[in-house]
């Protein structure tokens, strides 16, 4: 497999976990690549406009990559929180159609603001590494961060609350949870890995423009997520990996392969529909490999 | 502390001022007035449709009245929402239980416990030393109150497998994990059997003498509530007919045509009173 592919798979895992977090308190927000579009642009006008952030033109220092992260980030996250308040108001269906829309303004603003680059947008971006393989290793390790911090969440104050309110908003509020402030603390959160996201893939794809951040995007990355599960972290990871890496695999079969990908998104939720990672297999394949260790996952801890 | 259930304090714990809730057209509640008393066990009963249920969702600040006000220890709770009046200390169950059903036993009661939960957010994502005495201490005190509702063993079963008692029990301790002033249980003896109607009203005095607790209950089985409430209050067509002790009200004739008289026929009545389906 080569190292390109391995790298966009990453980043299909890295947007599938900004989508689930919103889902973990049961909120369908389907504004990732909205996001995502908006931290992509923000490294690509900063590493192609500013001298600081453009090194040498062709190749951009780490640092510039890692501020073009924080920035996009921050830019993602504080529109989120602008947004995030009446947004959030809405439910279900309501919410997805909202997020939607929203992807749609910010999509046609990227088309249209004078210095994003209209329909061609942004290329030459510089690049931090010169072989696909040290995306791969950098994004391996923010995917690793990501992935860390939703393990960390189970345990924390806030993925309990965050539980709760998807089992049953009103119940939560009930037991003293502030439901509004914790989905927007989840809403943003999933905004800053997008934007974070963004300004990675952006330095990798070499170019950046409006259709980065599409309704077919927001389709695609919901998939990965009810491919993959919505209720576990692993889940949109696996679901990530597996369906950017689909088509690319598919290729050899031609034009069969948009049918073939259609089939797999169709019976997937047909016959796994929890997503393929639940927490009993989850628990089936750690009895598996821990044979003979002895493991108390399940065993109810002593105080 | 308070042994004498009718000790009039200085200021209420909660009042309810002419509070009026409506549907549409429907008037659920019409100008309803209650004072609670700091330790007392209050019950409040009525037939179907009286507006039981939604001075609760009221008091626990789930649905706005249209008139009126609730003051907590003399201070108006409007604006305040479910979340905000829990953390002033008032606690409810729901008659049609809502759990969290996804969640373990345990982890229902820690959702309970949000409020003692707070913890530096990097000490809590590192797992600091005095992040997992917190953890700690927070694990301890959930067993504690499973052990009290006498749900210890069940501690790690998924919520949404447990049989009904068993659920109402945990909703009870969940509400209960939020350390209340003021507990409201709306029908907790619903479906149960004598029995086990006998147990609760046990477990309801050792709760309020474990915690200090002012109970607002609502139930239909009348011999209980006489048995169990220092007062009691009668709502009928959203409108307070009733209130006083419990000898006082089971003599009321206003009471006693609410329960045999005009209500219970299967005409339904023609003032509305087929509406207020408890939500």
């Amino acid at each position: 497999m080569d190292a390109a592919l391995l790298e966009q798979m990453l980043l299909g895992a890295l947007l599938a976990l900004s989508v689930y977090l919103p889902l973990r308190c049961g909120q369908l927000s389907l504004a990732t690549p909205g996001f995502y579009a908006v931290g992509g642009y923000v490294a690509a006008l900063l590493s192609t406009g500013v001298p600081a952030f453009a090194g040498s033109g062709a190749t951009s220092p780490l640092p510039a990559l890692l501020a073009e992260m924080v920035l996009g980030g921050a830019l993602a996250g504080l529109i989120a929180l602008a947004i995030g308040g009446p947004v959030l108001r809405l439910r279900g269906i309501y919410l997805a159609i909202a997020t939607i829309a929203l992807v749609e303004i910010l999509r046609v603003l990227n088309l249209n603001l004078p210095f994003t680059g209209g329909a061609m947008g942004i290329f030459g971006i510089p690049q931090p590494f010169a072989h696909a393989e040290g995306y791969v290793l950098f994004t391996l390790a923010l995917l690793a961060l990501a992935c860390w911090l939703c393990q960390r969440l189970e345990a924390l104050r806030l993925g309990r609350a965050m539980a709760a309110i998807r089992d049953d908003e009103l119940a939560a509020a009930c037991v003293g949870i502030d439901t509004p402030r914790t989905k927007l603390i989840a809403f943003v959160a999933s905004a800053v890995l997008a934007g974070v996201t963004g300004a990675l893939a952006a330095h990798f794809f070499n170019s950046w423009n409006a259709r980065a951040g599409s309704f077919d995007a927001s389709i695609t990355t919901l998939a990965f997520v009810v491919f993959g599960g919505s209720r576990l972290w692993p889940g949109p990871v696996l679901g990530g990996l597996v369906l950017t890496a689909l088509p690319e695999l598919l290729r050899p079969v031609g034009d069969l392969r948009l049918i073939l990908f259609g089939a797999v998104i169709l019976l997937g939720p047909l016959f796994f529909p929890q997503g393929l990672v639940t927490a009993e297999r989850l628990h089936w394949l750690a009895a598996r490999l821990g044979r003979g260790r002895h493991r108390g996952r399940q065993a109810p801890q002593a105080p | 502390m308070n042994q004498t259930p009718d000790s009039t304090g200085p200021v209420p714990l909660l009042q309810v001022e002419a509070v009026s809730c409506r549907f549409g057209g429907l008037l659920a509640l019409d100008q309803v007035s209650l004072e609670l008393e700091e330790g007392e066990i209050f019950g409040l009963i009525g037939p179907n449709g009286a507006g039981k249920t939604t001075l609760f969702n009221v008091i626990s600040g789930l649905t706005p009245p249209s008139g009126g006000r609730c003051l907590w220890r003399g201070a108006p709770t409007a604006g305040l929402g479910a979340s905000g009046l829990n953390r002033l200390g008032i606690a409810r169950t729901f008659q049609n239980l809502r759990l969290f059903e996804s969640l373990s036993v345990r982890e229902n009661v820690l959702v309970g416990l949000h409020h003692a939960a707070r913890a530096p957010l990097l000490g809590s994502l590192l797992g600091s030393g005095a992040f997992r005495r917190q953890q700690g201490q927070l694990q301890e005190r959930a067993m504690e109150l499973l052990t009290l509702l006498e749900l210890e063993a069940l501690a790690e079963q998924r919520a949404g497998d447990l049989p009904y008692g068993d659920r109402r029990r945990l909703e009870i301790a969940r509400a209960l994990a939020t350390a209340p002033r003021l507990l409201l249980l709306d029908e907790p003896a619903a479906g149960m059997n004598p029995a086990e109607k006998d147990d609760l009203r046990r477990l309801i005095g050792t709760i309020r003498q474990h915690f200090t607790l002012t109970v607002l209950i609502i139930e239909h089985h009348v011999p209980l509530m006489m048995q169990l409430c220092d007062r009691l209050a009668v709502l009928n067509f959203g409108r307070r007919i009733a209130l006083g002790s419990p000898a006082a009200v089971r003599t009321d004739p206003r009471v006693i045509e609410a329960y045999l008289g005009s209500s219970g026929g299967s005409s339904g009545g023609s003032s509305g009173g087929a509406g207020g389906d408890g939500r």
